[in-house]
């Protein structure tokens, strides 16, 4: 309990929503009465987070992730369950906790819009009763990690959208948090910035030794940060460990991507074709097949180069879903 | 106190803010100008059909037209714009950043937006019910200033703690803000004197929808005709409201957390 | 025009459902649209008892009727186009109405129409309740009737259009606010809405016939009120028919104008 940062059990929320039927009938009769559905957002998840870690939170949109982030940050209170993090129990919003976390919503902006991004700085740095010379250091520093020097002077609206979300990550960091909750932060973003910030989050994982979680549905991010992950669909955890056991867990079949000669052969005996172009041959073959159909095909094909390799992380988590909804 | 010190980065970022749009000023002049020639040019053909309107004299009409702009624009000038920001924000999620900040929430949204343009009703206010008070010829002393300041203030708080209210329901109903537009058209009933109204509307002007504390009251403070009773009916008012608008606030908040009720 | 009705019906489907949803908010506008004129009755009969009867033409329960029934028809008339105008074009929102084939003007009078019919029951109700507290009094002659619904249903139609072109400068400017409010005041001392135009001095009496103000609201007023003679009310629906020709006019002109802007600038 001590070194478990963020310690989540037996997690529930559920919504209440009103439901109605289109029509005009329906619409005079949702006057009088009102129906409504129960909805699991999120369906008994448990785990346990230690200080420093940075664990990825995958899962389709829908699933539970950001719900399950607004539950560890005090926005949402459970419907039953327990949480803390950092020894708070975040429902309770008590300033000593607010004060060491942040959230960054990837979708939403919290910069005032007109001016230039250092004033919404100063807003942030007096609600945090952050010092002047722990202020100064730490932009500084978050300046030259995010390269943020000549975006700092214009107004916000000004910014494009990945430097906006620089200057958002920056407002929200300001305080050095120990905790960093991301939703969704490099959504709609160029693969370059994508890139940037991910080497960011792992910079300021490393110096100040922040725990951070962060959901994504892109899998990018998650394979560059994350060791640990956790899968959560339709509410429920489906998986949490290491991400390499994930792969290999959830895959019985490995990629075999094979560089001919002959670009005509015929491959159907060996495996699954995936795809043929540039002479290269992509093919699924279940796990335990592949030693034998590599022997078969470096001894029957002329072959210029062969790789095997994992499936795609997508098609892994795909499948992790899938399996999940059938 | 370091809510002062808040206010003081809000005012200051809403200034910067404010100054990118110079010509809202010029915008707001034009308005604010026209609002006042319209209510003068109403009570001016009011007024060529009588010498007095529910025992308010002409003069005693435009002092309280001076407090209506007062007034006005003291909402204006903070609650009105920080209360529409934080029901756009609930409803486009942004409101989860003032939650997740280790302040008071209802003071953060509260204060966020200043527009600095609204002192324009305020000085306009002011010359009004300064041009009133020297044309009734009464002498203001110390004791009717004083009353008068702290009405108008509890008037303000009054204004306030209503308006949180309102604001608040946007934590149960999505479309709200239209709600803050009919206290816009119920301000209205307040360039009228109170005892203007059957007593049923009079009820609810002072204890529903409480514009008359918000004019009528301060006015009579200058004019001479506040009651000690009304004073301290103000004033109560203005305690009671701050606690209750907070306790709904709160509830507002625990139902947007998801807790149970 | 069997597309238009087929049009305006599928309309009327679709908002009848949207405005139940936002019932709140459309009882919440009824609040103000009740308000101002029992403010003006309140004053006006206060100062008519004041006078030892009346004020004018107009006792007290003959203001009691007018501010009624000008609360009826002003609901009938009204609009929110401008503010609704500068909302779509702030966010973008145009551009699927530009690529129908139909003018967009009968998608936005449908929407009108329909969310009146769920409020209208409701304001009749507050009607009879006012009209039980302040006793209204007033002459009604039954020939009235019949000039009085051609000259509501050109009311709407002028107000409408009129309220629809100024909502078009939405195209030239972010402030249609100033704008608007050089309108409302018009509307409010030349239409009726502060005092019945009988008790302005004659010049101003002048300039609200000249105007389409009256025409808009005031003039079916005092129609059904039994204020106006037969041959006032033809006159009337005459002034009310040619600004209906001018407004049509002037949605054309505009509508081309804003165009022109609107796809120069881009959505």
């Amino acid at each position: 309990m001590a070194s478990a940062s963020i310690h989540v059990q037996n997690l529930h929320k559920t919504y209440v929503v009103s439901k109605r039927e289109s029509g005009v009938l329906a619409a005079l009769q949702s006057l009088v009465v009102r129906q409504t559905e129960e909805i699991p957002a999120v369906d008994d998840i448990s785990f346990h987070l230690a200080s420093g870690e940075v664990v990825g939170f995958l899962g389709p949109n829908g699933a539970g992730k950001t719900t399950t982030l607004k539950m560890l940050s005090g926005l949402l209170h459970p419907t039953t369950g327990e949480v803390t993090v950092l020894g708070y129990v975040p429902s309770k919003r008590e300033r000593a906790f607010l004060r060491q976390i942040t959230l960054v919503m990837g979708q939403r902006n919290e910069l005032v819009w007109d001016i230039p991004a250092l004033d919404s700085f100063e807003l942030n740095r007096a609600i945090y009763r952050v010092p002047p010379t722990d202020y100064r250091l730490m932009l500084k520093e978050l300046t030259e990690l995010l390269e943020l020097g000549p975006l700092l002077h214009k107004p916000v609206r000004n910014l494009s959208l990945g430097e906006r979300m620089k200057c958002e990550i920056a407002a929200a960091l300001l305080h050095r948090p120990q905790v960093v909750f991301l939703d969704e932060p490099t959504i709609g973003l160029d693969v370059t910035m994508q890139r940037r910030i991910r080497k960011f989050i792992a910079e300021y994982n490393r110096k100040f030794g922040a725990t951070v979680l962060l959901t994504s549905h892109y899998m990018a991010d998650v394979e560059a940060l994350c060791r640990r992950v956790i899968v959560i669909h339709n509410g429920k955890l489906l998986f949490d460990g290491e991400l390499a056991s994930l792969v290999q867990k959830f895959t019985a079949h490995k990629t075999i991507v094979v560089q001919l000669d002959d670009v005509q052969a015929d491959m159907h005996s060996y495996g699954e074709v995936v795809s043929r172009e540039d002479g290269h041959i992509t093919l699924r073959v279940p796990k335990a097949e592949t030693a034998r159909v590599t022997e078969r095909l470096l001894a029957n094909l002329p072959v210029i180069d062969l790789l095997v390799e994992d499936p795609p992380i997508e098609e892994v988590i795909e499948r992790v879903f899938a399996q999940e909804s059938a | 106190m370091n809510y002062l010190r808040l206010f003081g980065v809000y005012f200051r970022l809403s200034v910067m803010n404010e100054l990118a749009y110079r010509v809202n000023f010029y915008i707001q002049l034009f308005q604010s100008v026209v609002e006042l020639a319209t209510a003068l040019t109403g009570l001016a053909v009011i007024f060529s059909y009588t010498s007095t309107l529910a025992g308010w004299t002409a003069n005693e009409m435009l002092a309280l037209v001076g407090v209506y702009f007062i007034t006005g624009g003291m909402i204006g000038l903070v609650i009105r714009p920080s209360l529409e920001q934080f029901i756009a924000s609930v409803r486009d999620g942004t409101f989860d950043f003032t939650l997740v900040k280790p302040e008071d929430a209802q003071f953060l949204m509260s204060f966020q937006i200043v527009n600095i343009w609204k002192l324009i009703d305020i000085v306009m206010g002011f010359a009004v019910l300064t041009t009133a008070l020297i044309r009734l010829g009464s002498k203001v002393g110390a004791g009717q200033a004083v009353g008068f300041g702290i009405m108008l203030l509890t008037g303000t708080i009054i204004i306030y703690c209503f308006w949180l209210v309102l604001a608040t329901l946007s934590f149960w109903f999505v479309r709200v803000e239209n709600i803050l537009v009919i206290f816009q058209s119920m301000y209205e009933a307040g360039r009228w004197p109170i005892s203007l109204y059957p007593g049923w509307l009079r009820f609810a002007l002072t204890f529903v929808v409480p514009i008359a504390f918000a004019t009528t009251v301060p006015a009579q403070a200058l004019t001479g005709h506040l009651t000690l009773e009304t004073l301290i009916g103000a004033l109560t008012a203005a305690a009671v409201l701050s606690v209750v608008s907070r306790f709904v606030w709160r509830i507002g908040l625990r139902r947007y957390s998801g807790a149970s009720a | 025009m069997r597309d238009f009705a087929v049009l305006y019906l599928q309309q009327f489907k679709t908002t009848f459902a949207s405005m139940l949803q936002y019932r709140a908010s459309l009882f919440i506008w009824m609040i103000s649209a009740v308000l101002e004129p029992l403010i003006y009755l309140i004053v006006w009969s206060t100062v008519s008892v004041s006078r030892g009867g009346s004020v004018g033409d107009y006792t007290a329960g003959q203001f009691a009727a007018y501010f009624i029934v000008f609360m009826l028809v002003n609901q009938v008339t009204y609009t929110w186009i401008m503010y609704e105008y500068e909302y779509r074009i702030r966010e973008g929102l145009l551009s699927p109405a530009l690529l129908r084939p139909v003018h967009p003007i009968h998608a936005d009078i449908a929407e009108n129409i329909s969310s009146k019919l769920v409020t209208m029951p409701v304001m009749i109700l507050i009607a009879g309740g006012l009209a039980l507290i302040f006793k209204p009094t007033a002459s009604f002659q039954v020939w009235t009737i019949f000039a009085f619904i051609p000259a509501l249903v050109l009311a709407f139609l002028i107000r409408f259009l009129i309220e629809w072109t100024l909502a078009q400068s939405a195209f030239w400017t972010t402030r249609v606010s100033a704008f608007n409010q050089v309108y409302f005041v018009l509307v409010l001392f030349l239409s009726g809405q502060i005092a019945p135009l009988s008790l302005f001095p004659r010049a101003i009496q002048v300039l609200a016939n000249i105007l389409p103000f009256r025409w808009m609201i005031g003039f079916p007023v005092e129609l059904i009120l039994g204020r106006l003679t037969p041959i006032q009310a033809l006159t009337g629906i005459a002034a009310q028919v040619f600004w209906l020709f001018v407004s049509l006019g002037l949605v054309r002109v505009v509508w081309r104008a804003g165009i022109r802007i609107y796809s120069a600038v881009g959505a």
